[in-house]
């Protein structure tokens, strides 16, 4: 740090609050965009919450560093004969922050808490048709019909302790007005909630009575939301924080060129990719052709994939850290077609002709729909497609707005095409499928904006959820991503960066899920 | 006396009452609450639900009584996003706001004051122009841009102030104060000199006006025509009659200050009212932004009294006229 001292008698006031040096500690500080809104596993299933409480909650399951699936409170598991369901063996000895003990009980008390009426996270129990409790430490989730997936999707299903959540009334997640578990905790975790003030900090401890071996080496961890980025950068470069994430891209080589500073830079599992109105019989927002819809045709819809130069988009915009994507999930995660792995060529004499032959000779306009504060340069992203799209004679009128109101104007069909970014939730490919493919109803394709329908695909979609032998799943995912190439019914883009910031004496795991977990935190 | 007074009250609870239906009406165009509370795997049953609990089908009208009636009886209802009591997330916030806003008008006051007068003084001074010419520059830079140059050469360059956050608090019952820390002190530095540099310029040219003004004026030449000391004649004559005016605009801009104090908080992390009030733009939390452009309006309102109040004190020609 550098001081130096005011020589001015103006400046007393000032030199004598310099001259105090910061008080030196072992505390690991650590900063993101969002505070998490609650620390009530159940009541949110939004990443800022799920990515914080794994590291003072945990799961029968876990996920290690490269998304494995580990052992967690389950210690094994296994299938139930004629696919009736999961039977899960609990570990031993395990003790909550508070000191009571983890049974069978408690997990189900958990899957009754996040099934209950109020629960955000029901969804992950859809195929369940019930828990029993075979012995302390032995528990059945009982399904209708074969789910292989099941275990892989209960990574971030927290286990609360039953007798705590009663004590303190806390027996459902807060739905009107908060309750006990919205700002206090009690998990098994690493770590324990040692104080929480909402949107400002929160600080944890290690938890010294937890069941694994510690990897990290932290007395204390605080984290600090700020929202400004500058300010978030700021916080770092001065080194009143050890870590932030993310980092706008044209802060990279900011940091990176300072002393004691580094980026670590890689993939998250998001894919950006543009939408269409499969369901709009006319273009809502051109300036001339209102009584047709053009992108129903897939020879437009597939001259806008060949017109957009994504290679061009990730040097420039992007700088480089994105990846071209061909599938509506990122090229390595489970149920990814390998047969469908090549993404229509950059053409735009093709994509020119395409349109003629679809009767477009002259092109036409529509309207673009785009956050401009939800993906990296979301809206740098639309306007660099909007010109690529220019060039072929279709053009797009680039209509951007904060999230906030983004997917109310979606839900309400107020675009003829969209920007989207995904994330697999469960990371496989049965996730982007059954939220963006299926035919929309109240809980299938619920985020299929644009209305894309395929028989074959609902059709497929029940067979791929309940489908154990590996190679025959394989096979009909290969099918649907297939068909949703040759439909061209998304243009999936690039997969976006994730950029974690850190001081250079710290090392840290980068997790695709962009799940910050404190005990894989080294500080040297 | 008592009957102004009322007057004042009833005119109050009118203004506050239209903040609020301005406030609640245009907020339902900011976003969609729900998908903002919920995740992505939420159904579209459970989404249209929690909209039903939350009332935000019923018809504008009846919404607004709700809110206002609840408001009246002193329940400010719950965030939507971390279903907190509003009231308590506010009065958490509030000293937080109250300090950074008192020390920036202290701040602008120790300086521009003192500045004011000199510059009144020495008109064409070399150092009055350069004080002049440095403020209007202040002045013509946004907040937030002043904000993050402070941040940079102060807390990255030089290192010497911290960059965000109120620091090491000290709890006196339920206000957290960062004054009485060396940690909090510093941390106040930056985003007080950065709230209060807008303040600083408009009392200091605000003095200066007046002070000239009362300079020209009858009473202080024949006070020079006497041979009353320089020094008698400036800070016994002149300066009262020029703080009169002063005190009214810089009461009224406190309410400004409080008010504006949004933008340095978020450069700074400052965690006011503030904050809270971008944070819940951003999530769509109608009730918390609601209730504090009410709670704002309620500072102005009643800053305004405090005022009204301060003049009758002082200014014998309104008692006459109320009385009369």
């Amino acid at each position: 740090m550098h001081r130096s001292q005011p020589h001015t008698t103006v400046l007393a006031l000032s030199a004598l609050l310099l001259s105090a040096s910061p008080a030196i500690s072992e505390t690991f500080s650590w900063a993101g965009t969002t505070d998490p809104q609650t620390m009530d596993p159940h009541a949110v299933n939004a990443a800022p919450v799920l990515s914080f409480l794994n590291n003072v909650y945990e799961g029968l399951v876990r996920r290690g560093p490269d998304m494995d699936i580990q052992p967690s409170l389950a210690t094994s598991w296994e299938a139930l004969p004629d696919g009736a369901g999961w039977r899960f063996t609990l570990r031993q000895g395990v003790t909550y922050h508070d000191g009571s003990e983890f049974n069978a009980d408690d997990v189900i008390f958990s899957y009754e808490r996040a099934i209950s009426e109020p629960s955000d996270v029901k969804s992950w129990f859809s195929s369940i048709t019930g828990v029993e409790r075979v012995d302390d430490y032995t528990v059945d989730f009982l399904t209708s019909a074969p789910n292989p997936l099941f275990p892989g999707s209960i990574a971030n299903f927290m286990i609360l302790d039953s007798g705590w959540a009663e004590a303190n009334a806390a027996e459902m997640p807060a739905r009107d007005a908060e309750n006990h578990a919205t700002r206090n905790a009690n998990g098994t975790g690493p770590f324990v909630l040692a104080s929480r003030d909402p949107g400002i900090e929160t600080r944890l401890t290690p938890f010294s009575g937890w069941w694994d071996t510690a990897e990290h080496n932290l007395t204390e961890a605080v984290f600090t939301p700020i929202g400004n980025p500058a300010t978030g950068l700021a916080a770092l470069l001065s080194g009143e924080i050890d870590f932030i994430s993310p980092i706008p891209l044209q802060d990279v080589t900011q940091v990176e060129e300072r002393d004691g500073f580094k980026v670590l830079a890689g993939l998250e599992t998001r894919v950006i990719m543009l939408g269409f109105g499969h369901d709009h019989e006319t273009l809502k927002y051109s300036d001339e052709t209102t009584d047709a819809n053009p992108f129903l045709d897939p020879r437009v819809r597939l001259a806008v994939a060949q017109a957009i130069d994504v290679e061009t988009i990730d040097r420039v915009i992007m700088r480089g850290a994105a990846e071209p994507v061909s599938q509506l999930l990122p090229a390595g995660l489970s149920g990814y077609s390998e047969e469908n792995a090549e993404r229509p060529a950059f053409d735009p004499d093709a994509a020119t002709a395409l349109l003629a032959e679809a009767g477009y000779p002259d092109g036409f306009s529509f309207g673009l729909m785009c956050p401009n504060d939800r993906y990296i340069n979301d809206e740098a992203v639309c306007r660099a497609v909007a010109s690529m799209l220019a060039r072929v004679g279709i053009e797009a009128n680039v209509n951007a707005m904060p999230v906030r109101g983004y997917w109310d104007e979606l839900r309400a069909d107020n675009f003829d095409m969209y920007l989207l970014g995904w994330s697999p939730g469960t990371f496989d490919a049965e996730h982007p499928f059954r939220f963006l493919a299926h035919t929309p109803t109240e809980r299938l394709g619920t985020w299929n904006f644009g209305g894309y329908s395929s028989a074959r695909i609902d059709e497929l979609m029940t067979p791929i959820l309940q489908e154990i032998d590996p190679d025959a799943r394989q096979g009909m995912m290969d099918e649907v991503a297939g068909i949703l190439q040759d439909d061209v019914a998304y243009v999936p883009l690039y997969t976006e960066p994730l950029i974690w910031a850190m001081k250079d004496n710290v090392e840290v795991i980068q997790r695709p899920d962009n799940f910050f977990m404190l005990r894989w935190v080294t500080v040297n | 006396m008592v009957g102004f007074i009322l007057k004042r009250l009833v005119q109050s609870v009118f203004v506050m009452l239209a903040v609020a239906f301005l406030a609640f009406s245009l907020f339902r165009f900011v976003g969609d609450p729900v998908s903002q509370m919920t995740g992505v795997e939420t159904s579209l049953e459970d989404q249209a639900r929690l909209r039903e609990e939350l009332g935000l089908n019923d018809p504008f009208a009846l919404q607004f009584i709700r809110f206002a009636g609840d408001l009246v009886q002193g329940d400010f209802g719950y965030s939507f996003r971390t279903r907190e009591p509003i009231g308590e997330m506010l009065l958490t916030r509030l000293p937080a706001t109250l300090e950074l806003g008192t020390v920036a008008l202290l701040i602008s006051l120790a300086v521009g004051i003192p500045a004011g007068i000199y510059t009144a003084l020495r008109p064409r001074g070399l150092v009055s122009q350069s004080i002049l010419i440095g403020t209007l520059i202040g002045v013509s830079i946004p907040t937030f841009v002043i904000g993050i140059l402070l941040i940079f050469l102060f807390g990255v360059q030089l290192g010497w102030l911290p960059t965000y956050g109120r620091g090491d608090t000290v709890e006196i019952g339920w206000w957290r104060t960062s004054l009485l820390s060396v940690d909090g002190l510093r941390s106040l530095v930056l985003p007080a000199l950065t709230l209060g540099l807008f303040q600083l310029t408009l009392t200091m040219r605000l003095v200066r006006a007046q002070m000239m003004e009362v300079m020209r004026t009858d009473h202080i030449r024949f006070a020079i025509a006497r041979g009353v000391p320089w020094r008698r004649i400036r800070y016994r004559h002149a300066l009262p009659n020029t703080m009169i005016p002063v005190v009214t605009i810089i009461g009224l801009q406190f309410g400004g200050v409080i008010a504006f104090s949004i933008v340095t908080e978020s450069v700074f992390q400052w965690p006011g009212m503030g904050l809270l009030f971008l944070e819940s733009i951003r999530f769509v939390d109608i009730p918390v932004m609601s209730v504090y452009l009410v709670v704002i309006a309620f500072f102005f309102v009643f800053i305004n009294l405090l005022v009204d109040l301060i003049y009758l004190a002082i200014d014998p020609r309104l008692r006459v006229r109320e009385s009369a």
